[in-house]
């Protein structure tokens, strides 16, 4: 009774995880799981305000998709961005800049001796 | 990069080895744990599903954009204030009201868990627990009891008491609000005595 007590009070360990979520809103979990959850999400602000958000969603078996829908799109963008991210680098590439200079000095170079090697 | 395999790394490592790398893909084993939650909290304050999804989509964006500009300490806190400001934002919008932008300090910290854990250590708490109890006007003690002392879930309280579930939340919410006041004012008492 007086640890069911304190459990008022405590605050430790209100992470829950998504898939237990989905069951809790799914409806497909114990009563006494039910309540664990219950008890977490007093201490998450997160969470609650989470699930009752997704407590209006209707289709509570498609959140499920719709999540995976999210992530696949949050994976798609990150590689995109990281692409972009290593074409930007490959100009970055300092011996990028050394073969431009090597470059340059080669045709001078070439320059000045078919300037001293034409007669006159 | 394989989410599974990255199970047993904290956020806060996730994110160590973002600030470490400038690797996106970081993130983007860190962000998925959070999605549920976050279409979650678009849907509660925008009300549509469509809305929602892109405006989770739009958190994303600027988690990735702000992250690379500063150094987050408490993710999960950091992450929970972006999303209800985007959201506040969005409604804004909408309505062209000016809705109150939320800080870190309003959002949990690492200091008031800590008080709070002072509080569920303190020998004189459980004597005070049973006093305030019986403070707790009818309805909230009924909820808090048969939640906390009896491990009831809101179903089994909105059957046994005929309360709406909405109700039971709210008794129980409010119920352990006014239990802490109480005690961290009757030991605030005790102190000065």
């Amino acid at each position: 009774m007086a640890e069911n007590l304190k459990d008022i009070l405590s605050h430790l360990s209100s992470e829950i995880d998504q898939e237990t979520l989905l069951l809790y809103l799914q409806d497909k979990l114990t009563a006494e799981k039910k309540h664990e959850v219950e008890k977490k999400l007093l201490d998450n602000e997160f969470a609650e305000d989470a699930v009752e958000g997704l407590q209006s969603i209707r289709d509570k078996q498609h959140i499920n998709y719709t999540v995976e829908m999210l992530n696949r799109d949050l994976k798609k963008k990150i590689a995109k961005k990281k692409e972009r991210m290593e074409k930007m680098r490959i100009k970055d590439q300092p011996w990028l800049y050394i073969s431009l200079i090597i470059l340059i000095l080669l045709i001078v170079i070439a320059y000045i001796v078919i300037r001293k090697s034409l007669p006159g | 990069m394989n989410a599974d395999k990255y199970k047993h790394i904290s956020d806060q490592e996730l994110l160590g080895n973002f600030y470490a790398t400038h690797d996106a893909e970081w993130l983007g084993i860190l962000l998925p744990r959070y999605t549920l939650l976050l279409l979650g909290v678009c849907m509660k304050y925008l009300k549509n599903e469509e809305e929602a999804k892109d405006c989770v989509q739009q958190i994303f964006l600027k988690v990735i954009t702000e992250l690379r500009k500063y150094k987050v300490e408490y993710f999960k806190s950091w992450l929970y204030m972006v999303a209800k400001n985007h959201c506040l934002m969005k409604i804004r919008d909408r309505h062209g009201k000016i809705p109150v932008e939320l800080t870190e300090r309003n959002v949990l910290g690492a200091e008031e868990q800590a008080d709070k854990l002072s509080l569920v250590q303190n020998d004189q708490t459980i004597d005070l627990m049973n006093k305030a109890l019986e403070e707790l006007s009818p309805e909230q003690r009924q909820c808090v009891t048969l939640f906390y002392l009896q491990k009831k879930s809101y179903q089994e309280i909105s059957d046994e008491t005929r309360f709406t579930m909405m109700q039971v939340k709210s008794y129980i919410q409010n119920g352990k609000r006014n239990l802490k006041l109480m005690i961290e004012r009757k030991l605030k008492n005790g102190t000065r005595q």
